[in-house]
């Protein structure tokens, strides 16, 4: 696809390779499209600076809200577990982290922060930010969900102490999920690196040039991959041995 | 590209924003503060040797705040109803020891100084008044029942309303707010007919208290003490027990509701620190990284 500037009468040509299909896009927003409420009506009930929000019927609703997102919010995962498990599996063993984290993690404030072309280790289908994320996603998906259970059918039956952790656990949750959603937003929608993001997530497709840039080990294969970043690594020490 | 002076302004100014954050997050009663109920609080003596359990306390509550009856167990032949619920909030309990006299009890909210219910309620609808007891506000309570799962006692109970949509208010003694804060006392102390229940300043009845319980040990009531001095930082409805709060079924040492002050003072302003940094981080990234990214090289 040729792609022109706007302005000039310059034109890039992008090839497209898919990265996401139909059904994992669709959970994908309706995924976002739930954290978002679930974030906003559960931050009332969190925040002393919002209990006015919480209170009386005002309140009422606001509970109402989550409990409803929350219903949808669970049941994402189990329909891509049910209509797409071998995809599901697939994308899971890519949240394996590997010895590149390492690299990935050393560089990427130089990298996505300072705009150093740093030589980053080639990454996977996704890079360590987005392990991590989807790490930290799986894993409060799991929180709250046995959390939310207890603090909604369990009142009354379950004994105080382990309904005032699953509190605690519900905000840690919370917590740590927000924070990564923050950064994941920011790198996905606002960071210019990150253009391609957005898009293979709205249109399932990803730019040749970006995967191989991006996530090497993905596009090449780890084998293919591996051979050229040292080989770049090679070059890049010889260039400045040489003063160029 | 070094990190120069204008990136790293911003990026501790971040850092600055975030710690004025993370105060929006703190709750209002200082980490610190010591709690102690104040000897001019107002409170209730029970005494548990003056009680022949005729229950007047319990129909004066019912009448006084306008709580429905309830069906009852038949072979509940003197707790009746066998404990509080959101229909009684105040109910003789009566506990017998094998060959011995039984043990005559008024169950109802406590009062705590450090309530675990005031904590933890998101709304304020649980307050302290400044007369020390822990009043109640219904229209702003939107029935999350976090009270309830909280409270050492047990003592406060959920209306629930639809338990599909979770409308519910809370539930308990309020000292009759409306009664107390105009001067009058509670129904259920106005309408005891053997004084055993006393009415007054928490010091002044603790005094009393003490003077009674010097008689009851002469009596022969050697286990007799006051219940409620220091429990939960203080209790505001004190009793007079003739054994140990154990055969009362009642806790010697309350448990201090650390897990509600753990996610109150500690877990919310951890929280909003952790969420401020996260925002402003991600600002001061993006500020920086959008001067320093030029998109001819991106790919």
């Amino acid at each position: 696809m040729t792609v022109r500037i706007r302005g000039t009468s310059e034109a890039i040509t992008i090839q497209w390779i898919p990265k996401y299909t139909l059904l994992e896009r669709t959970l994908h927003w309706l995924y976002a499209a739930t954290f978002v409420p679930l974030v906003l009506t559960g931050l009332i009930l969190y925040a002393p600076f919002l209990g006015p929000l919480a209170r009386g019927g005002a309140g009422e609703f606001v509970r109402l809200i989550h409990r409803g997102a929350a219903v949808i919010f669970g049941f994402l995962p189990i329909v891509y577990l049910i209509i797409q498990p071998r995809r599901l599996l697939l994308n899971l063993r890519e949240f394996i982290f590997d010895k590149e984290d390492i690299g990935w993690l050393k560089g990427a404030f130089g990298y996505y922060v300072l705009g150093k072309h740093t030589d980053m280790p080639p990454q996977g289908r996704f890079n360590t930010g987005e392990k991590l994320n989807g790490v930290v996603m799986i894993l409060a998906w799991v929180t709250f969900g046995v959390t939310g259970l207890v603090m909604w059918f369990g009142k009354g039956t379950v004994p105080p102490a382990l309904f005032s952790c699953m509190v605690i656990f519900h905000d840690l949750a919370m917590i740590a999920s927000v924070c990564m959603f923050l950064v994941h937003l920011f790198l996905a929608v606002a960071h210019p690196l990150m253009w391609a993001a957005l898009v293979s997530m709205r249109f399932g497709l990803t730019s040749a040039d970006y995967a191989a840039e991006h996530h090497a080990k993905w596009y090449y294969g780890p084998k293919r991959a591996m051979e050229i970043y040292k080989a770049e690594k090679k070059e890049a020490s010889e260039a400045s041995r040489l003063g160029h | 590209m070094q990190l120069n002076r204008r990136d790293f302004l911003r990026l501790s100014g971040g850092g600055l924003g975030t710690l004025l954050t993370s105060g929006v997050f703190l709750p209002k009663r200082g980490v610190k503060e010591v709690l102690r109920p104040a000897k001019a609080d107002i409170a209730m003596l029970y005494d548990s040797s003056k009680c022949v359990g005729c229950r007047a306390c319990q129909m004066a509550c019912k009448r006084w705040n306008g709580l429905p009856p309830e069906s009852t167990e038949k072979e509940a032949l003197y707790e009746n109803p066998r404990g509080l619920s959101e229909k009684t909030w105040t109910l003789i309990k009566l506990r017998t020891a094998q060959g011995e006299k039984g043990l005559f009890h008024k169950y109802q909210c406590w009062h705590c100084t450090d309530a675990a219910c005031v904590t933890v309620c998101p709304t304020g609808a649980l307050y302290k008044h400044e007369m020390g007891f822990t009043a109640f506000d219904a229209e702003r309570c939107n029935g999350c029942g976090y009270c309830v799962q909280f409270c050492p006692f047990g003592v406060p109970h959920l209306q629930v309303e639809s338990l599909l949509t979770g409308a519910a208010k809370a539930t308990k003694c309020t000292f009759c707010q409306d009664r107390v804060t105009v001067g009058q006392r509670p129904a259920c102390v106005e309408a005891c007919p053997t004084g055993a229940l006393l009415w007054g300043q928490r010091g002044e009845l603790i005094a009393e208290a003490k003077e009674r319980l010097a008689t009851l040990q002469g009596e022969g009531f050697a286990k007799a003490n006051l219940y409620g001095e220091k429990q939960a930082g203080g209790l505001h409805a004190l009793s007079i027990l003739l054994d140990d709060p154990e055969a009362y079924g009642l806790p010697t040492t309350v448990p201090t509701p650390s897990l509600a002050h753990i996610w109150q003072e500690v877990i919310q302003p951890l929280g909003g620190l952790a969420l401020g940094a996260t925002i402003l981080g991600v600002i001061g990234a993006f500020l920086v990284a959008r001067r320093n990214i030029r998109m001819e090289e991106v790919k």
